[in-house]
């Protein structure tokens, strides 16, 4: 208990120290808080445009495809603010041979690496991602059950868990491919599987995707799931799917940041 | 970059006929080589690529389907497909990666002072070195473009008269230098604000959006906002090109505004060449 006292009192202490280096460059802070603004202002354009030529995309309604933007926006935040920023530096530690300072600290690897810096830019983003969920069931007429918000909070959990999984996983690949391109750019064509409702790879030769980010890389899980639960019904197969394949890809992941950690060999010293 | 082994026995004299095949073939070798120095990487980054196309043509598969209609803002299904990927050609020629950026960072760092005691005008300099750059990349990606249009033969419809290739290539050669000169004016920035990379990342951001590049921007919704969009100059980045290749221009259309975006490139030319002249005069160059 004690310990994980203290890996709370870390985290707190990283948050306190990101928001003074953020306010140093004040500027930069609001730029990139207008980024994300605009990255809002998009999605919600291209949203209305599919919805003003049709009345339904794979079964998804106008209300409940609001509802999965919302939650896309809101999950994104939160990975961007907890550990994306981190996957990339953890991508040149290990390009600079910087890693062995982290490595010999009294805390876990995977801990520090994952938590060092939190991204305070990003973090209104759940705020932003909850109002357009919460208007989305507004249009629904959505009546309210508490059972659906405890699973829907559940599978978004797992949902996080899931995406951080493969963030790890694919920064951790960085020790044994030596990279060329920027980490930030992989995560950003993979998260495509996120950014749409996995229904529309029910379709021809896209079923074989379908299947396998359903089931081997269940990344198509990670915003529909969590969406689904609370617009439509509670699917018990998934939601039980989306829980124990959290739970596998957490561990699956933190195995391979393992590994990888085993052999990093550093350079220049 | 790594430092690649080479066979360097190459033969003195004269290359005649087959030593420039041989010249050329080496540097194929050397290229490939490096590529595949970063296999690993290289293979993840080709693979995850191909999502977002393909998650692209999925969506609006779904948005024809739920319509149930063929025709949407007078473009068929295999219209707005073939359109994403001329889109890519478009943008082949009018993306600057890093201009902006390494221009601003020569001003912040001092570099600047290097071409400034050359007898050499910078942006005349830039211009070359980029037009070497996009005829090398265009060049090396010819071959798999080339591939992937073959593929998606299907989705091109109607194939453009002899004369609508010649404009879609004047007018990717437009872009060009619109791209080109838009970027080196957002780079003249760095003269007045001393961290411009977030600033940058927005403005790119917003680029994409407006020029087209995710849609065309016929389909855009309110359609207010498609009158507004095709005022402005970044749609003849992306939009343009491609919407000339599928005929989506009334040919009584097509010289003006050809036009309009020679005058946006020119205007563009005049801004940056301004901002040098102003930018100039508060510069001082910092470091040894």
């Amino acid at each position: 208990m004690n310990q994980t006292g203290r890996y709370f009192r870390l985290l707190f202490s990283f948050a306190k120290f990101s928001l003074a280096s953020e306010m140093a460059f004040r500027w930069n802070f609001l730029m990139k808080v207008a980024l994300e603004l605009l990255w809002l202002v998009i999605l919600i354009v291209f949203y209305r445009t599919l919805f003003s030529k049709t009345g339904t995309i794979s079964g998804w309604t106008e209300g409940e495809y609001l509802f999965f933007v919302g939650c896309y926006y809101a999950l994104e935040g939160v990975i961007e603010s907890f550990f994306l920023e981190n996957a990339t530096e953890f991508s040149e530690l290990i390009r600079k041979g910087d890693l062995d300072f982290y490595l010999l600290k009294p805390v876990d690897e995977q801990f520090l690496v994952s938590f060092r810096k939190f991204d305070w830019s990003t973090a209104p983003k759940v705020l932003i991602g909850g109002v357009l969920m919460a208007i989305a069931l507004k249009q629904l007429e959505w009546v309210f059950d508490p059972i659906k918000i405890m699973a829907f909070i559940t599978l978004f959990g797992g949902g996080i868990a899931l995406a951080y999984g493969f963030l790890l996983a694919l920064a951790s690949t960085s020790v044994w491919l030596v990279r060329n391109q920027s980490l930030l750019e992989l995560w950003w064509l993979f998260t495509t599987l996120m950014r749409y409702p996995r229904e529309i790879y029910q379709n021809g030769w896209a079923w074989s995707l379908w299947v396998f980010f359903s089931f081997v890389v269940p990344a198509m899980l990670v915003v529909s799931i969590p969406a689904e639960t609370m617009v439509r019904s509670i699917d018990p197969f998934w939601s039980i799917w989306v829980v124990i394949s959290a739970i596998l890809v957490l561990l699956a992941s933190r195995w391979f940041f393992r590994r990888a950690i085993r052999s990093y060999r550093s350079a220049s010293s | 970059m790594t430092s690649v082994p080479m066979d360097l026995s190459v033969p003195v004299k004269a290359p005649g006929f087959f030593g420039s095949i041989r010249k050329y073939l080496n540097i194929l070798k050397v290229s490939l080589v490096e590529r595949l120095a970063y296999r690993g990487d290289f293979l993840l980054g080709t693979v995850l690529r191909f999502l977002p196309m393909i998650s692209a043509i999925l969506l609006w598969k779904s948005v024809y389907l739920g319509a149930d209609t063929d025709v949407l803002s007078g473009y068929t299904y295999s219209q707005v497909i073939a359109y994403l990927l001329l889109v890519h050609v478009s943008r082949m020629f009018s993306s600057m990666p890093g201009l902006a950026a390494g221009v601003a960072r020569d001003i912040r760092d001092g570099n600047l002072k290097r071409y400034l005691i050359q007898p050499l005008d910078l942006m005349s300099y830039l211009l070359a070195y980029r037009a070497a750059h996009k005829m090398a990349y265009i060049a090396t990606s010819a071959l798999p473009y080339a591939g992937l249009f073959i593929v998606c033969a299907g989705y091109f419809e109607t194939l453009p008269s002899l004369a609508t290739i010649g404009f879609w290539l004047l007018s990717l050669l437009l872009g060009f230098l619109l791209g080109f000169f838009f970027e080196l004016t957002l780079g003249m920035l760095g003269f007045w604000m001393l961290e411009v990379t977030s600033f940058l990342y927005l403005v790119n951001t917003l680029n994409f959006f407006v020029s087209g590049h995710f849609f065309p921007i016929d389909l855009m919704e309110p359609a207010g906002l498609v009158v507004f969009l095709k005022m402005l100059p970044f749609q003849y980045l992306a939009y343009f090109p491609a919407a000339i290749f599928l005929g989506k221009i009334p040919p009584d259309q097509l010289l003006p505004m050809l036009g309009v975006q020679l005058l946006w490139v020119l205007f563009f030319a005049l801004v940056s060449r301004i901002l040098w002249r102003l930018g100039l005069r508060r510069y001082s160059a910092f470091g040894g």
